[in-house]
């Protein structure tokens, strides 16, 4: 196979783009078509064939004009100065010899082979980029070219010294393009990996240690799986169970025909909108959580037309209008700050909570709504008033409960999960992204 | 595969280089930018089906049907829609003559099996036609298998592929790579030529994996002005240089607003039908603003559009000069 596309390809998996083998073969045949002198032409067929949509495209963008950029480097932007260079001595290496003699095509070609050699494509992070440059001067012969250099300058004649500072700034300057040639492979395989590195260690990481710049990362991550979720649900699909004639329908129907079913009915079956009621603590014993539970419920609302958001603490407010008009950043302030919100932060109450929402809300509440409560149920030893959330509980179609403790300390203490446990659809541990990911698929496996 | 050598012939030619199929389409009343005219070579030469996705109004629909025309072959078209089936897409029986004929040859069948003494002979006797009312005759053939059927080969057009149900995607995968399908009564159909497809999207969802695989991808944006310019030219002949200068660089302005819904390229050629309709050999600002609802459809836009009305018109009159 086409060297030169392999690595692309590889460059561009590296950069996140997903490449098929069958796609891989198609972008085969397409540079077979084009070849590599037109290089938009080139450009265009490998969108075409390789980045499958427009954020991938993006990134092909980017990395098309890396990749051939990398692939110049051993081409036109090697011109030495010739001419006052006296003959080549005998008896020098190979480099010495190309750069003395300003033979740019024998130095590209040890160029390119030496990057082969010291294996520079498979460079993973920007670490490593003293080991690279290093492995690859070995592999050009840098230390033939220093011997040299020192040889020169010890035979001392005028004619070996102008010899010995040609070549030293020589040295200097293919330093300093190795250097760029280096940062440039790590730009183009290394930092997309080192992106998904760390994107894989915040999924892993407790939220409690959430921390302020990697907000937006997380943000992009749970819109993500919300939208996963919307995908699969809100749209009304009204799957038509092939195979079931609807009797009734089809013998009223062909009456006119004397009984014969000209015409059949099939029954068929809708799935509603996803209808979301989402209620979340924001008390000091949640703290460092509910900064994450604000933005799963943030982007809840970006995605979910028909979505009410409730916070409590002492008592509750509703807050969906605030996800509307403010961008996140500023909504998750005003949020934590409580501006302009009727909200007491004294001792959590859950019951006195549940019974606002009974209260005030429940109009909201249809047999098709499933209620997202997110909190750990420690209630300072107050009044549980589960008949509350049991009233909740029976007017939704079903109640999902994410607390961010472990099940192990469900109970304990003040914590009254398991007198609420009961009027749960279901209830789960939810403190990492991995574990959101696990509730988002359940939610898809019950529709 | 095509069955005349001269359809072969012409149709290679036409696809003989990257700048024919641009100039070809070009002379079909199509404009197409530079990776358009790329997309639709390499899929030709690939034989593979294309994607399109864009925002709404950029010509997606068009392109498939101006490849038709640039072909000279028929276009078939095919509107997905939430709960699209195969009986509607694929094929389906004619159930109402099927049914109706066996009403009417009922004495006929009385005669056929009347003859025989006992049931297992009527039953052999039957058999004999028992494929007659599941025939090619009494197969309503739908858009995808008249596409497989057309025999000059012809360009399907599977339009807002993403309006349909995963179910209905992961059924197109069998046409798209093999080009062929089976009826379980008849048995497999394969394509005679095979068909140029065209899928479009408006990303309002995203499409599976293994759909995307199968296709070439191509994403149309909109154009640029000196792009749009041209193709307005050649949409609404008799519109003047200036006028199009104008026009254009306004719309430009317009999308960068912050609008719910920005102006597609076909009502920029709405608009400027609409001012050639008025005779106007400049934009004012009192023509502008009675005909701003031509390119935006929305009353909160034509709001914002009004406000800023003065700053635009001022920009695009000095960059049309």
């Amino acid at each position: 196979m086409d060297r030169t596309l392999e690595d692309f390809i590889t460059a561009l998996r590296r950069s996140g783009v997903r490449v098929s083998v069958a796609e891989t073969m198609d972008a085969l045949q397409a540079a077979a078509l084009s070849g590599y002198g037109d290089r938009r032409l080139l450009k265009d067929f490998l969108s075409v064939s390789l980045a499958k949509s427009l954020p991938e495209k993006e990134i092909f963008e980017v990395c098309f004009s890396r990749f051939f950029a990398v692939d110049d480097v051993s081409g036109e932007d090697f011109l030495f100065e010739k001419g006052d260079v006296p003959p080549t001595v005998q008896g020098t290496s190979l480099l010495t010899q190309f750069l003395l003699s300003g033979d740019d095509g024998g130095l590209a070609l040890a160029f390119r082979e030496a990057a082969g050699l010291a294996g520079i494509r498979d460079i993973q992070y920007p670490t490593q980029k003293g080991l690279y440059m290093q492995r690859f001067f070995q592999e050009l012969g840098m230390e033939a070219l220093d011997r040299d250099l020192r040889r020169l300058t010890e035979e001392g004649s005028p004619e070996a010294l102008a010899q010995a500072k040609a070549l030293e700034s020589m040295r200097n300057h293919l330093v300093e393009r190795t250097r760029n040639l280096i940062e440039r492979q790590i730009e183009l395989y290394a930092s997309a990996r080192a992106d998904e590195l760390s994107a894989e260690h915040i999924r892993n990481t407790r939220l409690t240690a959430i921390e302020e710049r990697d907000l937006a990362r997380i943000h992009k991550i749970v819109q993500k799986m919300v939208k996963q979720l919307k995908d699969r649900n809100s749209r009304r699909q009204k799957a038509a169970r092939r195979g079931h004639l609807d009797f009734k329908k089809t013998f009223r129907k062909n009456i006119t025909y004397g009984g014969i079913p000209f015409n059949t009915c099939w029954k068929s079956k809708k799935i509603d909108r996803a209808e979301v009621v989402a209620i979340c603590d924001v008390s000091r014993s949640v703290a460092n959580v509910a900064r994450f539970f604000l933005l799963v419920l943030y982007s809840l609302n970006e995605v979910i037309p028909k979505i009410r958001s409730f916070i409590f603490c002492s008592n509750l407010v509703e807050v969906s209008p605030l996800f509307e008009k403010y961008p996140l950043q500023e909504a998750l302030a005003r949020l934590w700050s409580g501006t302009d919100l009727p909200i007491l932060m004294n001792r959590t109450d859950y019951g006195g909570s549940f019974l606002d929402f009974k209260d005030q809300h429940s109009h909201c509440l249809t047999k098709r709504s499933t209620v997202i409560i997110m909190g750990d149920a420690r209630n300072n030893y107050w009044n549980p008033k589960t008949e509350a959330l049991r009233f909740i509980s029976e007017r939704c179609k079903r109640l999902i409960w994410l607390n961010p403790e472990m099940p192990s300390l469900w109970g304990a203490g003040d914590s009254e999960m398991e007198t609420y446990l009961p009027y749960c659809t279901i209830a789960r541990e939810c403190n990492t992204l991995r574990h959101l990911e696990k509730v988002v698929e359940y939610l898809l496996r019950v529709n | 595969m095509l069955p005349e050598g001269g359809a072969v012939n012409t149709l290679t030619d036409k696809f003989a280089t990257v700048e024919g199929v641009r100039l070809g389409l070009k002379e079909v009343g199509y404009i197409a930018a530079r990776q358009i005219a790329h997309a639709v070579y390499l899929a030709y030469h690939l034989g593979k089906p294309v994607l399109v996705e864009g925002p709404a109004g950029v010509g997606k629909t068009e392109l498939a049907k101006a490849t038709a025309s640039f072909m000279g072959i028929p276009l078939i078209r095919l509107q997905c829609y939430e709960g699209l089936d195969e009986s509607k897409a694929l094929y389906e029986w004619k159930y109402g003559k099927q049914l109706l004929y066996t009403q009417l040859l009922k004495d006929k069948l009385d005669g056929i099996i009347g003859g025989e003494a006992n049931l297992a002979e009527s039953i052999d006797r039957l058999h004999q036609y028992d494929d007659i009312f599941f025939s090619p005759r009494f197969l309503e053939p739908r858009p995808l298998l008249r596409a497989l059927q057309e025999k000059g080969g012809a360009v399907l057009l599977i339009d807002e592929v993403d309006k349909s149900d995963d179910e209905f995607e992961a059924f197109l995968l069998e046409i798209l790579s093999d080009f062929q399908v089976s009826v379980p009564e008849i048995g497999t159909i394969e394509a005679t030529t095979r068909p140029f497809v065209f899928l479009t999207s408006n990303s309002t969802r995203e499409l599976g994996e293994a759909l995307k695989r199968r296709c070439l991808h191509l994403y149309i944006s909109f154009p640029e002005q000196g792009l749009e310019r041209e193709i307005v030219k050649t949409r609404v002949p008799g519109i003047s240089e200036r006028l199009t200068a104008q026009l254009v660089s306004f719309i430009h302005q317009v999308r960068t607003l912050d609008i719910k819904k920005v102006p597609s390229v076909s009502e920029t050629i709405d608009w400027a039908k609409t001012l050639v309709i008025l005779h106007a050999e400049n934009l004012d600002r009192e023509l502008v603003r009675d005909t701003l609802n031509t390119f935006l459809k929305a009353r909160e836009d034509i709001r914002v559009a009004e406000e800023k009305l003065h700053t635009l018109m001022e920009h695009a009159l000095k960059e049309a000069t």
